[in-house]
């Protein structure tokens, strides 16, 4: 850039694109700073957040952040707790045995097991061992896991209110089952705004599918609803443009599309001084930033800078684009570029038959990346005020779908596993408990982890009150974690 | 904090900044408080949720939302010092302080005090909120400026513009405002013609006559329905997870009809929401109620059926009552409405209005009507006319008579009928221990168990000749989901594989495999042709019907590779094996053997052929009479025939519109239910359909069904329906509302900006019949509409979001209107009117990327004709994965009824512009138009260009700015021919070859330029 006027302009607006709107507040920044007096309740704002801070709703944050990132390892489908985390001796004895009444409590069925005559509950297919100096119980279908024990805090009194997949993952990810409030992430960039000034505060990564029934997704899951669309998660593609539409299809050189942004910039910086609306300049400033992406994605996408012990660490699947590993190791990479929240979704894990044929393909799929994800954040340092998340919408049955050995595990919403590690969390420790079944929470009042409270203890972590995060809309402040008494759960808290 | 941002304000000053989280109210220091603008917003926000009308919440037993329980209280008027209300709110004491420290309430500002302090020493005077009182025709106020202003309009915008000391902006230059008429009422920029037609009319009535010769567009209707798809959550896709497609486009062109007749609203409303049940309802009518059938609709395996139809029927009331009543009535899904007065019970009673559709929550497609789109009937009765021409030169032919006719129906008839003889099987085993039953029309009914899947196993004993052949009947039966052919949870099946095999009569208990030739059926789904039911594989892959979808009987015919001879055979033995689980197993099925080799007769035919002559449609009698002609007819029979045919065929495709989904109440009302929490499974005391008791009530004497819900919110006294109206079409036109929340006028809501103005254009709206077409016109006659849009640092300072209107709308445009602008000024876009939706454009593989369900999902097949350059209103729409360039530029999903857009400004938009080939593709046709079209030298052709895109020509720093990089560019390509011709290569419309390559890409450079225009984006 050599036109003072627009330097001028864009030194203003450079970070204000991913988190604020044009005809709001961003405008408003602008114009603040050309006119700093008049608009001194946004400066104050500016301020609070520090210097080259976006500033988000939440300024800067409610109390002090352990987590200034979040990586989400979704695993969509639905893994089942009984098989990988929920470690139930009890069920050794129980195996085969039909589940009473008595522990169903009246739970309703989904239509693909309600019809069944018998519940018989089948033990883990895996055998469980302790491992690390906490001892943690973790089945032999996740061997790397293993490796992590002392870092990660698993949940097993993880409990929701859907029974399908579609409800089911659109209340984890926005706090509600139907269609229509804001994911999770978006509220993360709404309140927090970007640390970045290239990228975007939140990103999507979707694993490529390889499970025969993998699970379609829908851009609801990251959306931004009745928030500002801006922070709708942008996903980054395995295949293609990384970001939709990010490479010239003239295939012009990097020069050239400077000069192109150049000769544009100019015309919209004349009819500014003509005009005065300063969304002109909001306009150019993201077309500048615009052109910071161009440069930072495939600097971002370009792997072969990692040196052999990254894929010694997260295996040969790392170098396959869209494999769980290729994209674990690109959430690593993101979160060191400044992106706040990365969501990144498996969705291959629901099996209604076979599933001790089914469930080890896909656990040798994500079991390492995971596992590599935590140990390489920690030996980089970034492990301490970053927090990784891992789960699936709900849990699968205890008891079998169809029989035999070929048998499934339907959906179950009544208790499930998942774990985190990182940024604020106690690893090392496993919390929560289930019955002799695995079928029910026990003392769900004192114990167990609602979906709302889940996401509560997230928002903690990142150093907001999520009864604060709020946005009016139809007259209403929504919140991500609802209106029930939920909160961030205090034990699972370093 | 974030509340802080984003609460209302609280104050009708616009220029009350919000400092460190506290709503100051610095308004009306010297004027009268006002209640609902001044204090309601207050009480709302801090009080009304534990002293409010939510009886459950209610603390103290005090209400502060009632004047007469909140003066026994804690208020005594005209005393602030001895109010309960005050001391409690100045309280330092953490017991007495309210609201409540652990209440989550913010503390009451300084200055939200001192308004409650004089609101109470004023009388403490409480008023119904605004919005429920019917609005009155306000006398335009008096104003100072009397030579500004060209009607009431801007008498009210002028009184308080001058209230808060502002002047008005001048009107801008015309062809500005030929371009901001153009874009609101077409959606697309005006021609340059356009321009000058606008330009050198002077007389006095000449921007009415453009507005008027845009009203007349065709183009209008398709802008209008634009904006009203978002509020009708209009998609072509079911939405949740399995994302497949649907046909409800009949109903957008039926949309699109009724804004180009300028349909009155209030007709507009009856119809969608209750066209059927109006007295002899036409089918245009019932079409128009797909309104309320556009809602996501589930097929996911294991939900529950009622979860789901009451999820369909709440998202009817809360788009009826956003869309209509700008009330957020959801909020008494699960309890009293907070904050407005409407009781849980209220909702349900509202709730009953819908819940009279004999739908299902699992695949709930139907009910569904064949209707053809009002947008083909003129076409429709040219083809009409014809083909009865045609009929009758026929039917005078001498060759023919009646006699004829039969003789040859004889003949086709014996082929047919001793095609294929029905055979029951002597013996039906059903592994997964369903019963088969024989029926009286020889078909074989599956009932009973229904296990994940099955195999029958049929023995014939053929009686023929032999067996060349055998045909498999797929039938329909009500028992199945959606009455179609199979037991699948979905109504679907797949046949993994059909065997075949003989016992000898020697051996009569050995049964060899039959090897089959080949297999054919009426219909295949993709992925699951016939082929795959005759692969040796008993698997999941099979044929299968898209029976979710197509509710129809369904015929495959098996040839064999030898055919049996009857002398050897004793038993022919089949297996159908269903492998797919979900019990997707063929439910009713019939079976027939030829006899004889095939012969080609259209199985349609047939199958006419074989109902009695007195039980056939017209259309079965023509298509008979049709075929009869062309098999045994003389030549020029033949040939007048097919003529005919070709004409049928026409009025085929024009009337092949698919069946959509409309709303009807079924036979025996279904009873409605208060829902505890809101949940499906709770259901407690019963409730009839009603109106809130805060609105005005239903005449007596007539069923409260639909049709009188619709009548109601139309009738003269409803409070409502005109200013929510009336305030979304302001909104298309200024931006934002005269209440900013679009959605909610309940007491949450904004206060309205000009609440004088907007009662006075919602008494004018219903007065004139509520005529859309001269709201807007009315609107853009103003001279606020016509204010230049420029920003002054003052008027910026003084109201940066334009509220007040003393300057011209200025906008960053829709998705929509973007993307249509871009094909009109590069001359890519075909304006033909209605039909199915198109396949634009779209990043390869996204679909699948997403929304994939592995060998269920389709990909996005691109047109690849001029559907790509259609408007982008008839773009596909997959809910959960919307068009992406136009989810970039704030598009909704189409999930849920919206009413008011965001409008951003990213990076990410930069991307599109730049290079989404639809852009890249267009910039290269303009800039082909301005190098042919734009005269001789490159000034000219610049200004040309600049003059398609922003309708103003460029100034002389603009034009230099141009002309340089123009003979950069070309010095550039012409030294580099390689990067000319990829630039001129996106896209799929042929590029010029007799254009020279570098002088052409250095054009289309130019036009990519005018695109990234923020003027071109911008509405100015």
């Amino acid at each position: 850039m050599t036109d003072p006027i627009l330097e001028s302009h864009l030194q203003v607006n450079r970070r204000h694109f991913f988190g604020r709107s044009a005809s709001g507040i961003g405008a408003m920044a602008l114009a603040s700073i050309m006119n700093p007096q008049l608009f001194a309740a946004d400066k104050k704002l500016a301020e609070n957040n520090g210097p080259g801070y976006a500033p988000g709703a939440v300024g800067p944050t409610h109390f002090a952040p352990k987590a200034k990132r979040v990586i989400y390892l979704f695993q969509s489908g639905a893994p089942s707790q009984i098989d990988t985390f929920d470690h139930k001796p009890t069920l050794e004895k129980l195996d085969g045995k039909n589940l009473p009444d008595s522990i169903r409590g009246g739970q309703r069925l989904t239509g693909m097991t309600s019809g069944q005559k018998a519940f018989p509950a089948a033990k883990s297919f895996m055998p469980f061992r302790q491992h690390g100096n906490s001892g943690q119980w973790i089945s032999d279908l996740l061997p790397w896991h293993a490796k992590i024990a002392d870092e990660m805090c698993i949940v097993r009194s993880m409990y929701t209110e859907a029974i399908n997949h579609d409800p089911a993952m659109t209340f984890f990810q926005t706090g509600h089952q139907q269609p229509g409030r804001p994911s999770l992430g978006a509220w993360a960039s709404y309140g927090l705004g970007s640390e970045s000034d290239s990228l975007p505060a939140f990103v999507v990564l979707l694993n490529k599918n390889t499970d025969q029934q993998a699970q379609p997704l829908y851009a609801r899951l990251w959306g931004s609803a009745f928030l500002p669309s801006n922070h709708q998660g942008v996903k980054l593609r395995s295949s293609g443009d990384p970001v939709l539409y990010l490479n010239d299809p003239t295939g012009a050189k990097l020069p050239d599309r400077r000069k192109l942004l150049d000769g544009i910039s100019k015309l919209n910086a004349l009819r500014q001084a003509e005009v005065g609306d300063p969304e002109i300049a909001t306009r150019i400033a993201a077309y500048e930033m615009a052109y910071r992406m161009q440069m930072s994605v495939p600097e971002l996408t370009e792997i072969s800078d990692e040196p052999k012990s990254t894929f010694d660490l997260y295996g040969p699947d790392a170098k396959v684009p869209g494999s769980h590993a290729a994209n674990c190791l690109l959430a690593r990479r993101l979160i060191e570029r400044g992106v706040r929240f990365v969501q990144l979704y498996h969705r291959g894990w629901d099996h209604h038959s076979n599933l001790p044929g089914r469930h080890p393909l896909i656990a040798k799929e994500v079991d390492q990346g995971s596992a590599a994800l935590v140990l390489d954040l920690k030996r980089r340092g970034l492990l301490k005020d970053t927090l990784v998340v891992w789960g699936g919408e709900f849990g699968r049955t205890v008891y079998k779908q169809g029989s035999g050995t070929r048998f499934g595990r339907d959906h179950h919403p009544r208790c499930f596993s998942m774990w985190m590690a990182g940024g604020g969390i106690k690893g090392g420790m496993t919390y929560g408990e289930t019955d002799d079944w695995g079928y029910n929470i026990v003392d769900r009042e004192n114990t167990g982890v609602h979906v709302h409270d889940l996401n509560a203890t997230i928002l903690h972590l990142l150093g907001i009150n999520h009864q604060r995060l709020s946005y009016r809309f139809q007259g209403l402040d929504f919140r991500l974690t609802g209106v029930e008494d939920h909160g961030p759960v205090r034990a699972l808290l370093a | 904090m974030s509340a802080m941002k984003h609460c209302l304000l609280v104050s009708i000053s616009l220029f009350t900044l919000l400092l460190d989280g506290q709503s100051q109210s610095v308004s009306a220091a010297d004027s009268p408080i006002v209640f609902n603008r001044d204090i309601r917003p207050i009480l709302n926000d801090r009080c009304l949720a534990c002293h409010g009308p939510d009886e459950k919440q209610r603390q103290a037993d005090l209400r502060l939302d009632v004047r007469k329980l909140a003066v026994e209280a804690a208020i005594v008027p005209g005393q602030s010092a001895k109010s309960d209300l005050i001391a409690r709110i100045t309280s330092q004491d953490a017991d007495i302080q309210m609201p409540p420290a652990d209440s989550k309430q913010k503390p009451l500002s300084k200055d939200e005090i001192d308004l409650l302090r004089r609101w109470i020493d004023e009388g403490a005077k409480y008023q119904t909120h605004w919005a429920f009182i019917a609005p009155e025709r306000p006398v335009a106020p008096a104003i100072q400026n009397k030579n500004w202003g060209r009607n009431p309009i801007d008498s009210f915008v002028l009184a308080n513009l001058e209230k808060e000391g502002l002047t008005p902006s001048g009107e801008a230059d015309r062809p500005t405002l030929i371009r901001r008429a153009s874009l609101d009422l077409t959606g697309l920029p005006p021609s340059p013609q356009a321009v000058k037609e606008f330009v050198n009319d002077t007389s006095a009535n000449a921007w009415e006559k453009a507005i008027e010769r845009l009203l007349k567009s065709e183009r209008y209707g398709e802008h209008l329905a634009r904006y009203w798809l978002d509020a009708a959550r209009y998609a072509d896709t079911n939405g949740y997870q399995y994302d497949l497609e649907r046909e409800q486009w009949v109903w957008r062109d039926w949309l699109i009809h009724a804004f180009n007749s300028n349909m009155p609203f209030d007709q507009f409303t009856i119809e969608q929401l209750a066209g059927d049940l109006l007295p002899n309802a036409t089918d245009q009518q019932r079409l128009a109620t797909a309104f309320h059938r556009n809602h996501p609709i589930t097929i996911e395996g294991g939900v529950i059926d009622e979860e789901y139809r009451t999820e369909y029927v709440i998202d009817r009331v809360v788009t009826t009552s956003t869309v209509w009543m700008g009330m957020t009535m959801v909020c008494g899904r699960c309890h009293d409405h907070k904050y407005d007065p409407i009781s849980q019970k209220e909702f349900y009673q509202f709730f009953a209005f819908f819940n009279q559709v004999p739908e299902r929550g699992n695949n709930g497609f139907a009910p569904k009507i064949n209707v053809a789109s009002p947008l083909t009937t003129r076409r429709q009765q040219r083809i009409n006319n014809q083909i009865a021409e045609a009929e009758q030169r026929l039917k005078k032919h001498p060759a023919l008579s009646e006699k004829k006719l039969i003789e040859w129906e004889r003949r086709l008839t014996n082929v047919v009928t001793n095609q294929w003889s029905v055979v029951v099987p002597a013996t039906r085993v059903s592994q997964g221990g369903a019963t088969l039953e024989v029926q009286a029309d020889k078909s074989i009914l599956a009932t009973g168990k229904n296990p994940a899947t099955e195999t029958y196993e049929l023995i014939l004993q053929p009686n023929t000749s032999a067996v060349h052949a055998i045909r498999l009947e797929a039938l329909k039966h009500p028992s199945f989901v959606g009455g179609g052919t199979g037991r699948g949870s979905n109504g679907n099946f797949v046949l993994s594989e059909i065997e075949f095999a003989a016992a000898t009569k020697s051996t009569p208990d050995k049964f060899e495999p039959v090897k089959v030739a080949s297999a054919e059926a009426d219909y295949s789904q993709a992925n699951y042709n016939i082929k795959l039911a005759i692969d040796g594989k008993i698997d999941r892959t099979g044929w299968a019907v898209d029976g979710n979808t197509k509710f129809e009987d369904r015929v495959a015919v098996f040839t064999f590779a030898k055919p049996l001879l009857a002398d050897d055979v004793a038993q022919l033995r089949i297996r159908l094996h269903h492998r797919y689980g979900g019990s997707h197993h063929i439910g009713r099925f019939r079976l027939a053997i030829a006899a004889q080799p095939v012969q080609e007769v259209p199985p349609d035919v047939a199958g006419i052929v074989q109902t009695a002559a007195a039980n056939r449609t017209t259309a079965q009698r023509e298509r008979l009479t049709e075929v009869l002609l062309e098999r045994f007819g003389p030549k020029e029979v033949q040939a007048a025939t097919a003529n005919l045919r070709s004409l049928r065929n026409q009025r085929a495709a024009l009337t092949r519109t698919p069946a959509t989904m409309v709303m009807t109440d079924r036979a025996a009302p279904r009873t409605t239910h208060v829902l505890y929490r809101g949940e499906y499974d709770k259901p407690r005391e019963e409730v009839t359909s009603g109106v809130p008791a805060v609105f005005p009530s239903l005449p007596d004497g007539i069923p409260a069904n639909r049709l009188a819900l619709a009548r109601w919110l139309v009738s003269a006294n409803h409070p409502l329906t005109a200013r929510v109206t009336v305030n979304r079409y302001w909104q298309q036109l200024f931006c934002t509302g005269m209440v900013k929340t679009t959605e909610d006028f309940g007491s949450q809501g904004e206060y309205p900006v000009h609440p004088e103005l907007l009662d006075w254009l919602a008494v004018e709206f219903v007065k004139s019949g509520w005529d859309v077409k001269g709201l807007l016109k009315k609107m853009m006659l103003s001279a606020t509409y016509r204010q230049s849009s420029r920003v002054t640092k003052e008027s910026y300072e003084r109201d940066p979001d334009n509220r007040l209107l003393a300057r011209g709308p200025g906008y960053r445009l829709d998705a929509e209107v973007i993307r249509d602008s871009a094909l009109k000024v590069s001359g890519l876009l075909v304006d033909r009117l209605g039909g199915p939706s198109v396949f634009p454009y779209h990043p390869p593989g996204l679909w699948q990327e997403i929304n994939n369900r592995p060998g269920y999902s389709r990909t996005y097949k691109q047109d690849a004709n001029e559907n790509i350059y259609r408007r982008s209103l008839y773009t596909f729409w997959k809910r959960t994965v919307p068009p992406p360039s136009m989810a970039t530029f704030d598009a909704p999903q189409r999930e849920y009824c919206v009413v008011r857009r965001s409008r951003t400004n990213t990076p990410l938009q930069a991307f599109v512009m730049l290079h989404d080939p639809q852009f890249v593709e267009a910039a290269r046709q303009l800039g082909k138009r301005m190098m042919t079209e734009g005269g001789k030298t490159v000034d000219d052709r610049i200004a040309y260009g600049f003059q398609l895109c922003t309708a103003r020509r460029p100034n002389a720093a603009e034009r230099t700015v141009l002309k340089q990089m123009f003979d950069k560019r070309l010095r550039q390509y012409q030294a580099d021919k390689k990067s000319a011709a990829r630039l001129l290569s996106v896209g799929d419309s042929p590029t010029d070859e007799t254009l020279d390559a570098a002088e052409f890409a250095a054009w289309a450079t130019i036009g990519r330029v005018l695109l990234n225009l923020s003027e071109f984006v911008t509405k100015g």
